[in-house]
């Protein structure tokens, strides 16, 4: 008995002394495999595990050097060649090194790749995406991936890209170690497995459905961490995760609903932090509809929605509306000739409307999401507030709405939806993140609209080397899609996070999920 | 009494088979595709079909003419008859590794929340019903019914508010505190923590047991209150409860022994049907919670589509509520020297 005391006030103690961080996350990872998993919560356990090649500068989404600490195009961004930091280690003591590059790239790109695993359900679908296809695909933009020595890889491409480096350094596409994937084989990334990377913290362990733990990486290459233990909590409901804030269980959390942020500042022991936009919110107006197809009709609509007072009334002050489609750290891309957004002016509208043909209105339906975003916290009043603006132009509005998934699928397929709600939230600092994914070739087919123009606009911007080039792309982009109108931007929301004052120097990200090594504690209880 | 459990874990055995079928025909019938929900805002038509393509998932559900076992249901079955529930779509974690890790977090819920349900509601049901009328017995049918009426998420977070953030008593939510690390030995945190001497730990667990247990716990203990009372108010009123007291036995004899003994046979059949609803129940409070349990994991993959996880998640529920009918069915003849099963 004696012992079970001792052992028992030992564990209390131990507990108590050691300096534990804990963030309170929303929900579970799916996976702690990098290139394989696309979730919020995913990445922001990987972030901490794995460092990618190329990084983001603190709080923005300009480049820094991670893994990579130089990265150069041949003269018609084709071809581009990454310098290696050396003298890093994985947390098992493999090297880092060219053949781990390769090795990495290599099974999410190339579908025939031993270590890929895709007989057995690996998809690296994001890789797909956001690079065009995989090895052989007509499609893809990497043509070949070659060590050229120990701390040098080049990537070859089968069209000029200048977005490569930005596209690797979003937080999918951590580096880990090849002894670790060959040794645990299939069952890399779930919990009876241990990633392993070169970041600064390693893994612990992973309690399903609970938390995973993580600890600092002493000999990590960069800033070392400043606590003695990382804990992430899976809190999936909002209001629980400002419960736990608030009781001092956990240190930090992201994704607070807006609404409480009166709770959040009335708190003496906590601080609401704003993540920095990186999203957009916006109603998309589908031209297979007879009235969508009258571009004075989406004019009207366009300019009868007060998008500042409803972004005023559901954001609580933490969104942007009066905004172009891309969010405004990439306001260098908009175009200086056309406003960022069309005016509210109901009278305008009414006469728009009247001069489209349609002076007594129409009825139309109007989609809202079943599900809470980032860049729709509440999605149906927002719609509610839409209908209301709407019907003081004589435009009848019903709203309908389903599943979130059958939502997803309905809206590309034919007819789709007449007017729906959805927006999209950034990978990485580049506008072809959100063009690209909206109006490429590859994008939904929710609007029916594709003109050629715009997808060679794309390539360009692609292809272009520098952000003067771009810019001067972009800007005839903005203007094209200014003018067309099939979707118009709602909001560039801040999501809402909190941390306990004694949290000190946390630094979030526009990209959604970052390091936690900044972070130090001081005054905990 | 061997070939009557036998007979039941046959019967068993069929309609685990028969919900293998229905539920896999169900969950298929669900509009929307997991391939769709998992690419979320970026599943483009062509992204979502070929991720379809490489989860199996285009493939015919029970026939293909050009390979007879190349179909879903046989290649399911195959693998489900050799003890293989498959992986999670997205997260290629096998379906028993997921729940195992999580069934003894839901067992040790719902066991509490049962515990409370009749530690509470019997003793209340008993009451009312030898004060009948009293304002005992009006307290009692009032809160039973706030108990059934009340929403189980909504509460929940009251109580987690009220208890934690308010009062700071106990926990808002989780299974054990970050200070805290218990190895599993049976995976109920109470008793392996006891087990490798955590005391603190064990202490720690249990509070943040009570909460959910109370939430989980709200409805069964408005019903097992009720169905105590009118089943105690039915044998008061029965001849040989008469014949007890008329012969001089003690009240308390009379009432525990013969009355409470014989009430309790439709309470054992509540606790029966309650094992389902318990289940059930879980997925609000497990998720409310943060309890790490199979109630908020089959909540989330039915949001995903995550077929495989459906499947094994309805089964292995499905084979626990039949279990659970079979332990009351057993215990009837317990309790009732006149029922016997050959």
């Amino acid at each position: 008995m004696k012992k079970l005391l001792l052992t028992a006030l030992l564990s209390t103690l131990s507990g108590a002394s050691a300096a534990t961080l804990v963030f309170g996350g929303n929900g579970e990872p799916v996976s702690l495999e990098s290139g394989n998993i696309t979730d919020g919560i995913s990445i922001l356990v990987q972030r901490q595990i794995y460092d990618t090649l190329v990084d983001f500068k603190n709080g923005t989404t300009d480049l820094m050097p991670g893994l990579a600490t130089k990265w150069t195009p041949n003269a018609n961004n084709t071809s581009w060649t990454f310098t290696l930091r050396k003298g890093v280690r994985f947390h098992d003591g493999t090297p880092f090194n060219a053949d781990a590059v390769v090795f990495n790239l290599g099974r999410w790109w190339d579908k025939a790749h031993p270590y890929g695993f895709r007989d057995q359900g690996r998809t690296f679908e994001i890789m797909g995406e956001l690079l065009g296809g995989y090895k052989g695909d007509a499609t893809a933009v990497i043509k070949n991936i070659v060590k050229v020595n120990d701390s040098t890889v080049r990537v070859d491409l089968n069209k000029p890209s200048s977005v490569l480096p930005n596209v690797l350094a979003a937080g999918y596409f951590g580096i880990a170690s090849p002894t670790a994937i060959k040794k645990e084989g299939a069952k890399y990334g779930t919990p009876a497995s241990k990633p392993i990377g070169t970041g600064p913290f390693i893994f612990q362990s992973w309690r399903t459905g609970d938390r995973v733990t993580l600890l600092p990486n002493k000999v990590y290459w960069g800033e070392k961490a400043k606590v003695d233990q990382l804990v992430i909590r899976s809190i999936k409901d909002a209001s629980q995760r400002l419960n736990e804030l608030k009781a001092g269980t956990i240190d930090f959390a992201n994704d607070l609903t807006p609404d409480s942020l009166k709770s959040v500042q009335a708190d003496k022991n906590l601080v609401a932090v704003k993540r920095p936009s990186f999203n957009v919110g916006f109603v998309a107006l589908n031209n297979r509809n007879q009235y969508l197809k009258n571009d004075k009709v989406r004019q009207a609509i366009s300019m009868a929605i007060n998008k500042k007072e409803i972004v005023d009334a559901f954001w609580n002050g933490l969104g942007v509306s009066n905004a172009s489609f891309l969010p405004p750290v990439m306001s260098w891309a908009n175009s200086p000739k056309v406003p960022a957004d069309y005016k509210f002016d109901p009278q305008a509208a009414k006469r728009m409307l009247a001069e489209a043909g349609y002076p007594n209105g129409f009825t139309i339906d109007l989609w809202y999401m079943p599900v809470s975003r980032p860049y729709f916290p509440t999605p149906k009043p927002i719609a509610e507030a839409i209908a209301a603006d709407l019907s003081a132009i004589g435009i009848k509005v019903n709203l309908k709405t389903q599943d979130w998934a059958k939502y997803l699928e309905e809206r590309n397929k034919e007819p789709g939806f007449d007017m729906y709600m959805i927006g999209w939230t950034g990978d990485y600092g580049d506008p072809d993140n959100f063009y690209g994914a909206y109006y490429g070739s590859n994008a939904s087919d929710d609007i029916n609209w594709n003109p050629a123009n715009v997808q060679t606009l794309l390539e360009q911007g692609r292809a272009a080397a520098t952000q003067a080039a771009k810019a001067k792309v972009y800007q005839q982009l903005h203007e094209i899609t200014y003018n067309a109108n099939y979707r118009i931007p709602m909001v560039h929301s801040n999501p809402l996070a909190a941390a306990r004052t004694y949290v000190k120097g946390w630094i979030p990200s526009p990209l959604g999920s970052e390091a936690f090594n900044t972070i130090s504690i001081t005054g905990k209880k | 009494m061997g070939s009557y459990l036998i007979r039941r874990l046959l019967r068993t055995l069929l309609v685990m088979l028969g919900i293998s079928l229905v539920v896999f025909v169900f969950v298929r019938s669900i509009p929307g595709d997991p391939a769709v929900a998992m690419l979320g805002e970026r599943a483009t038509p062509e992204a979502a079909a070929a991720l379809r393509e490489q989860l199996g998932l285009n493939k015919p559900w029970f026939f293909n003419p050009a390979n007879p076992l190349d179909a879903q249901y046989p290649k399911y079955m195959g693998a489900l008859l050799q003890g293989d529930l498959g992986s999670g779509l997205k997260s290629n974690i096998p379906v028993w590794d997921d729940l195992r890790a999580r069934f003894p977090a839901t067992a040790e819920l719902s066991i509490a929340a049962l515990l409370f349900a009749l530690l509470i509601g019997m003793p209340a049901g008993v009451l009312a019903a030898l004060r009948r009328n009293s304002v005992w017995d009006n307290l009692a049918t009032t809160i039973s019914l706030v108990g059934v009426s009340m929403p189980v998420f909504w509460l929940g977070l009251l109580l987690s508010y009220f208890f934690a953030v308010k009062l700071g008593w106990l926990p808002p939510s989780g299974r054990l505190g970050t200070d805290y690390d218990i190895q599993p030995i049976t995976g109920f945190y109470i008793l392996d923590a006891l087990l490798r001497g955590q005391t603190a730990a064990a202490w720690d667990a249990l509070r943040h047991l009570i909460l959910p247990a109370i939430a989980l716990g709200s409805i069964p203990l408005a019903i097992i209150a009720r169905i105590t009372r009118s089943s105690m108010l039915d044998v008061l009123g029965q001849d040989y409860v008469r014949t007890a007291r008329a012969k001089g036995l003690a009240f308390r004899s009379v009432t525990m022994k013969h009355a409470l003994r014989n009430a309790l046979l439709p309470v054992v059949t509540v606790i029966g049907l309650q094992a389902g609803a318990l289940l059930g129940g879980a997925v609000l409070t497990e998720t409310i919670f943060s309890w790490p349990g199979i109630g908020s994991w089959v909540y989330e993959a039915i949001s995903q589509r995550d077929y495989p996880i459906i499947q094994g998640g309805v089964i292995f529920a499905a084979l626990v509520v039949s279990l659970a009918n079979l332990i009351v069915d057993l215990s009837y003849a317990a309790l009732d020297p006149r029922i016997q099963y050959s």
